[in-house]
């Protein structure tokens, strides 16, 4: 079951499972959504609760609170979905994570994976990035230090307006994306296994681990070297990954073909000093090998801050550019009434030619 | 003009400016203009408060050649020289200071 927090969490955890549980402050929101449950996190507004947080996280921090028994016990072992820019989704997660961060132990099986929607911090607005840039520094930083989260999937939105897709459409792939990874057990169980084995039991176990997960797909080339091709290939849905801590393949082969080549596979992660969980199975309907691999990397929330920050603040220093070009400075005007007579006797020319004629009358010049 | 005549027409200040150009006026009017009413406009007009200033213009305009004093009766009446009109033309043209009105040539 998926639990979707906030309005871009919410309509991503519907688009993985029509029963998803959604939680959002507004009640028109959660209104518009059809999902198997609805929470409506209070914040005590005395005028009903029609609004949302206003892109404020303090208000779904707050509002975290009335919901938080419900909400720590409905997420063992799902996933949540939630954007990092907004207030409820950024709020209530960060009140969420907060608390994991507290509990003494949480068991592989408790563990829940979050994926996070972080906003492209070029075309969306300042208040976004900023939301996100301290809910990693706080919150994400707190739980991944505690170990008490699954997998974290940092989703970007940068590609979506990259490639001005609509937010449907680049929900739908996030989801079919993330829909492959998930597949990776059922295919082992489904299709005959040639080497390895990735059970439910292994999947569970490898998705539990507190780092951020990386996974990407595509057609695996036997001849070419791996690094290079996962390098091609990372999910341009995903932040790209950094050297990674552990890993997970499988390889579906076609029928009729040699399968060791995933030995190269594994070559490549030793010497990376990483021993990946794998599984090699049989395809029929694949013409090609098809190589699905995740990372688990660690990279300290602060580095992700630093790339929003320095984005941000190129933003910000274009913004105070523009405005310092746009500026006219304009002459102050300060205007002495002796002198503007002066000046206008002057351009009349009357004393000048007075005084001149005077001297002429008395024969002087 | 030699560059005499033109240092000493640039350290005139707006006392001499105005007694030169009070001179002039009294002499197309055929008055006589002498120190007394000299230091009675200046103090007019808020440049001096004694008569002592306004005797040191009227003597370096004197010294300088720029008007003539001449003692008539028991006055002393002031006469402006070529070389004065000369000097107070030049200040005219490089527009030095603004005029002022004598009250006693005016008479207001």
């Amino acid at each position: 079951m998926a639990i979707g927090i906030g309005g871009a969490g919410s309509k991503l955890a519907l688009q993985l499972d029509p029963n998803a549980t959604i939680v959002n402050v507004s009640e028109t929101e959660l209104n518009k959504l059809e999902a198997g449950r609805k929470i409506l996190a209070v914040v005590h507004a005395a005028r009903g609760q029609l609004r949302g947080s206003r892109k404020n996280p303090q208000i779904g921090r707050d509002a975290f609170l009335s919901v938080k028994r419900e909400l720590l016990s409905l997420i063992r072992g799902e996933v949540v979905f939630s954007s990092t820019g907004g207030g409820t989704g950024n709020g209530i997660l960060s009140g969420m994570l907060g608390e994991l961060a507290e509990l003494d132990d949480v068991s592989p099986a408790d563990k829940a994976m979050f994926a996070l929607i972080l906003p492209c911090a070029k075309l969306e607005p300042a208040e976004y990035v900023n939301n996100t840039a301290l809910f990693l520094l706080d919150a994400v930083s707190d739980a991944i230090d505690s170990g008490n989260t699954g997998n974290i999937m940092l989703f970007s939105n940068t590609l979506k307006f990259d490639s001005r897709l609509c937010e449907a459409e680049y929900n739908r792939m996030i989801i079919e994306s993330l829909k492959v990874f998930l597949a990776v057990p059922d295919k082992g169980d489904r299709m005959d296994l040639i080497e390895g084995h990735i059970d439910y039991e292994d999947f569970a176990l490898y998705c539990s681990r507190p780092y951020f997960n990386h996974f990407t797909y595509f057609e695996y080339d036997p001849e070419e070297d791996v690094g290079k091709q996962i390098e091609k290939n990372v999910n341009p849905l995903l932040l790209p990954p950094e050297s990674p801590i552990e890993a997970l393949f499988l390889l579906e082969m076609p029928p009729e073909q040699d399968s060791t080549c995933y030995y190269n596979i594994l070559n490549h992660f030793v010497g990376l000093n990483v021993t990946p969980v794998h599984s090699v199975v049989c395809n029929p309907k694949r013409k090609r090998p098809f190589l699905t691999v995740s990372l688990l990397y660690s990279r300290k929330p602060a580095e992700l801050v630093e790339d929003f920050n320095r984005i941000s603040e190129e933003h910000a220093r274009a913004k105070v550019r523009k405005s310092l070009e746009q500026h006219v400075p304009l002459a102050r005007l300060e205007v002495n009434l002796q002198d503007e007579a002066k000046q206008a006797a002057k351009q009349t020319g009357t004393e000048e030619t007075e005084i001149l004629g005077l001297l002429r009358r008395i024969g002087k010049i | 003009m030699s560059n005499l005549f033109s240092e000493q027409v640039s350290r005139l200040k707006e006392s001499h400016f105005l007694a030169l150009y009070w001179c002039a006026q009294a002499e197309d009017k055929h008055c006589k203009y002498n120190i007394t009413n000299c230091f009675d406009d200046l103090k007019a007009i808020g440049i001096t408060r004694t008569k002592q200033n306004a005797m040191a213009v009227v003597e370096a305009l004197d010294a300088l050649r720029f008007i003539d004093v001449r003692d008539e009766g028991n006055r002393k009446n002031l006469y402006i020289t070529s070389h004065g009109a000369r000097a107070l033309e030049t200040l005219v043209l490089e527009r030095a200071f603004a005029l002022r009105k004598s009250s006693f040539l005016e008479g207001n």
